[in-house]
């Protein structure tokens, strides 16, 4: 097996933000090399450098064939380095021909040659013992299907690497053993597979070697053969103890909200108490359906079975609007897409909710602005005034003014979608105390995370979630990083 | 990211005079073209004359010509803030016209059913296409444009293709409120008609209802993001759906007085509404994503769009240079406001690199 890829001395820095270190890496012909790592270890920026998308730091060299290159889009390309996204790029109005000659048909003196490109379609749908066809529309075909046609035009333009970034995610367990055997396939060829997933037991399956990245440094590569999952959580886990949050606890109090055997919007029947007084994380990896549960509490997305109690009540909520009604705040992961109006102005954002429970006809700008400048006062919203447009704001004060949105419904049971998402440390750590603060305030939290010192220094009881179900909830000792990432990648259930 | 990101937020984030008074653009806009017409007749006259194009008379005259598209354009206004559009509001006008006048001169309902027929008819077919429109995700250009069709079709078959003549039944619509009152100016009689009070009361209370309303606010948040305000338990639906009964409301009214001002119940009556309402709303800087406008902002645009047939009258031009002129009135108004933002990002780019290029010179001096 000869060496395609060599990268030594990879660092990325971004403004404050040490990426990637000094991280080693290598590919063989013919190699499925798996990257392990958690949620911000660094695997996509790694994989970005690799694809040509970002430039890596001085000093950090990447060797292909031998030779020392330096990687944009378009000379990744051409080498034969081609990166398949986790989100699809598809045009789904076109065929799978179409989709895998997109941006490079095959033409002469002017004119397409349709049938040319058919064929050589027909061909590695063949090789890759599909049974899809060259003139199926991209948009008939399941997600599991169009990552097949996403390979498939890898090796239409002749790759030498090929990088699948969670290829697996979100799909059903047959289509995942197509996707692995496809890259049983495609590695017999020779051509050098870099492989990132969650799934532990894929990693087994296909693997040939694994490397390990936590907190942007390379912390070991193992050959897969002798290997352990154990012994590969535990290089995954051990961060930095600098970066938990101490906490101040408060005492936890009666049942706020009572969840029992709720099912629907893809998660399947899920029960837990939350007490007033109390954050009760959510861990798991993206797509385990933790956010699907908490659109299904809050009424934005259908509940199918199950019942809902909030203080010993059951309450049903048709929408968002019950729910509010209800004393439910939902805090969501994307503010700019779900959270926020951005070119509305501070007091115009936080009057926005609280409409539901007003029953005056007539609003006053006024008494809105006054409301909004108790806010920004209060949350340390660092603005001119709450006149200011909420588009002009960074990270950390736009999820300020989403909490002011949600403080100002007088809410008593609080759902934090990722809170911390996208924002700077001294931000974060506000906010930390502000959901502190509403503890002492005998409130409740719910609180999705997939970062995880967040989670653990953050929740009093954490419930850890895999494929739309509990798969274990965790308190006190077993609070660890092991055991939540035990319980999120272990064995996959058939 | 830490650092920068704080200081970032404390900068105290200066808009330009023209981002923060949104409806200044068009405002100047609209002066400078006041003031050229102005000058214009001043020069071709010798100044021995008042400028007729500012004259009270011409004033109450644009404003006769602009009432009924202006009401239209405030029920536009709101639809297009809550991110829609409606393109049938000029055939629905004709048919209105063709229900009421129909109603009036052969069914022989008497007046008043007949109007509040003509408006109700209006107020359900604008329902109907809110109800499809804000119960799926098909475009609101395609429900309308397929309603503009229909409606054409409805007046036509009521109508049997002809014009439906009227014996004066309306004319207490088109009576002269401001009887005997006379131009200081030129002397001239000026008649100011109920329809151009009822513009005026239907804009404020439009305005009031933006603005200072729950109502008014919501409408807002929809446009701008629409599953932002339904997680904000707004009910986005029944929002889009009431813009549109609005809007049927206004049309049935706006129809009803020019019907009293032409005394015909004809197809071509609404004619073009659609087009001068829409382009009234865009000129005042609404927003076809939604989200963005107002109805001072509107009360400009229709003001802009209704005087420039008038100036170009005055100014003895043929009177097919009014489409063009209205044609280069929408583009500039509406790219106005990104060029001007454009040429300030463009100069504060300029001023970097001049800074930059000091500093690197200073740099370069210091270390030889």
């Amino acid at each position: 097996m000869d060496e395609i890829l060599r990268l030594s001395h990879i660092s990325k820095t971004f403004p404050g933000v040490r990426a990637l270190q000094d991280i080693a890496f290598d590919l063989k012909r013919g190699e499925v090399h798996c990257l392990c790592g958690e949620n911000g270890a660094g695997k996509s920026t790694l994989i970005k450098i690799l694809s040509g998308a970002f430039q890596p730091d001085e000093g950090g060299q990447i060797f292909f064939n031998g030779e020392a290159v330096s990687l944009t889009p378009h000379t990744a390309l051409r080498m034969g380095i081609h990166t398949i996204y986790q989100e699809h790029i598809v045009f789904n109005a076109l065929n799978i021909t179409e989709n895998i000659f997109a941006g490079s048909e095959i033409v002469r003196r002017g004119l397409l040659q349709r049938r040319e490109m058919r064929r050589q379609t027909e061909n590695v749908l063949r090789y890759l013992k599909s049974d899809l066809t060259p003139d199926m529309r991209m948009s008939d075909l399941t997600s599991g299907q169009q990552k097949i046609v996403e390979i498939a035009k890898a090796l239409v333009s002749k790759s030498n690497v090929i990088i699948l970034d969670e290829p697996t995610a979100s799909f059903s367990s047959s289509e995942i053993d197509t996707v692995l055997n496809i890259v049983k396939t495609v590695k017999e060829d020779g051509i050098g597979v870099i492989y990132i997933s969650h799934h532990l037991d894929e990693v087994f399956e296909i693997g040939d070697r694994a490397t390990v990245l936590r907190d942007g440094r390379r912390v070991s590569v193992h050959p897969i053969a002798g290997l352990t999952k154990t012994a590969l959580i535990k290089d995954m886990v051990g961060r930095d103890p600098s970066t938990f949050y101490k906490r101040e606890r408060v005492e936890r109090g009666e049942v706020a909200l009572e969840v029992m055997n709720v099912t629907g919007n893809g998660v399947r029947d899920v029960s837990f108490k939350v007490h007033r007084g109390e954050v009760l994380g959510f861990a798991g990896m993206v797509g385990s359906g933790r956010s699907e549960l908490m659109e299904v509490l809050f009424g934005s997305a259908p509940l199918v079975y199950g019942e809902i109690k909030i203080d010993g009540k059951s309450v049903k909520h048709g929408s968002p609007k019950n729910a509010i009604q209800n004393k439910m705040c939902f805090i969501t992961e994307s503010r700019q897409t779900s959270g926020l109006f951005l070119p509305k102005t501070i007091a115009e954002n936080v009057a926005v909710a609280n409409m539901v429970n007003t029953r005056e006809f007539i609003t006053r700008p006024a008494n809105d602005l006054l409301t909004g400048e108790k806010y920004v006062k209060i949350l340390n919203i660092k603005a001119p005034s709450a006149h200011t447009r909420v588009v002009n704001l960074s990270g950390g004060n736009q999820q300020k003014v989403v909490l002011g949105k949600w403080f100002n419904t007088g809410g008593e049971i609080y759902i934090f979608d990722e809170p911390s998402l996208g924002i700077d440390v001294g931000s974060k750590q506000e906010i930390y105390k502000v959901m502190v603060d509403l503890l002492k305030e005998r409130k409740a939290i719910l609180m999705v995370s997939s970062d995880m010192p967040e989670v653990i220094s953050m929740s009093d009881r954490v419930i850890v979630f895999k494929q739309g179900q509990i798969a274990g909830e965790l308190t006190g000792e077993e609070l660890t990083e092991e055991n939540i990432l035990t319980l999120s990648i272990g064995d996959r259930k058939e | 990211m830490s650092k920068p990101d704080i200081s970032n937020t404390t900068a105290q984030v200066k808009e330009s005079l023209f981002k923060r008074y949104e409806n200044l653009t068009v405002l100047s806009i609209f002066a400078s073209f006041v003031a050229i017409v102005v000058l214009i007749q001043l020069i071709s006259t010798g100044g021995s004359r008042f400028p007729t194009f500012i004259s009270p008379v011409n004033i109450v005259n644009i404003l006769q010509q602009v009432a009924v598209p202006g009401i239209v354009a405030i029920s536009m206004t709101m639809v297009m803030v809550s991110g829609g559009i409606d393109l049938s509001v000029g055939m629905l006008a004709s048919m209105v016209s063709i229900v009421v006048s129909l109603g009036i001169s052969q069914w022989h309902f008497g007046v008043g059913p007949s109007i509040f027929l003509g408006v109700a008819s209006a107020v359900v077919l604008e329902t109907i296409m809110g109800f499809i429109i804000s119960r799926t995700r098909i475009e609101p250009f395609i429900i309308t444009l397929g309603g503009m069709i229909s409606f054409q079709g409805i007046a036509l078959l009521l109508s049997n293709s002809r014009e439906v003549v009227m014996q004066g039944e309306l004319n207490f619509l088109t009576i002269n409120l401001v009887e005997g009152a006379r131009d200081p100016v030129t002397g001239l009689i000026l008649r100011i008609p109920p329809y151009v009070l009822a513009f005026f009361v239907i804009a404020v209370i439009g305005g009031l209802l933006l603005t200072y309303t729950k109502y008014g606010r919501r409408i807002y948040a929809v446009g701008t993001n629409p599953r932002a305000a339904f997680l904000a338990g707004i009910d986005v639906r029944n929002m889009r759906l009431s813009v549109y009964m609005i809007q049927g409301l206004l049309v049935g009214i706006g129809a009803t007085m020019l019907l009293a001002r032409i005394n015909t119940g004809i197809i071509t009556l609404g004619q073009g509404l659609e087009i001068d309402t829409i382009a009234m709303v865009v000129i005042g800087g609404t927003a076809l994503s939604g989200g963005k406008g107002n109805i001072v902002g509107t009360l400009i645009g229709v003001f802009f769009l209704g005087s420039i047939a008038n100036a170009m009258n005055l100014l003895r031009l043929p009177s097919e240079v009014q489409f063009l002129a209205k044609g280069l009135v929408v583009i500039i108004a509406v790219s106005a406001g990104d060029v001007s933002s454009q040429i300030s990002e463009f100069r504060g780019l300029k001023r970097e690199q001049a800074k930059a290029r000091s500093v690197a010179a200073t740099a370069k001096k210091g270390g030889a």
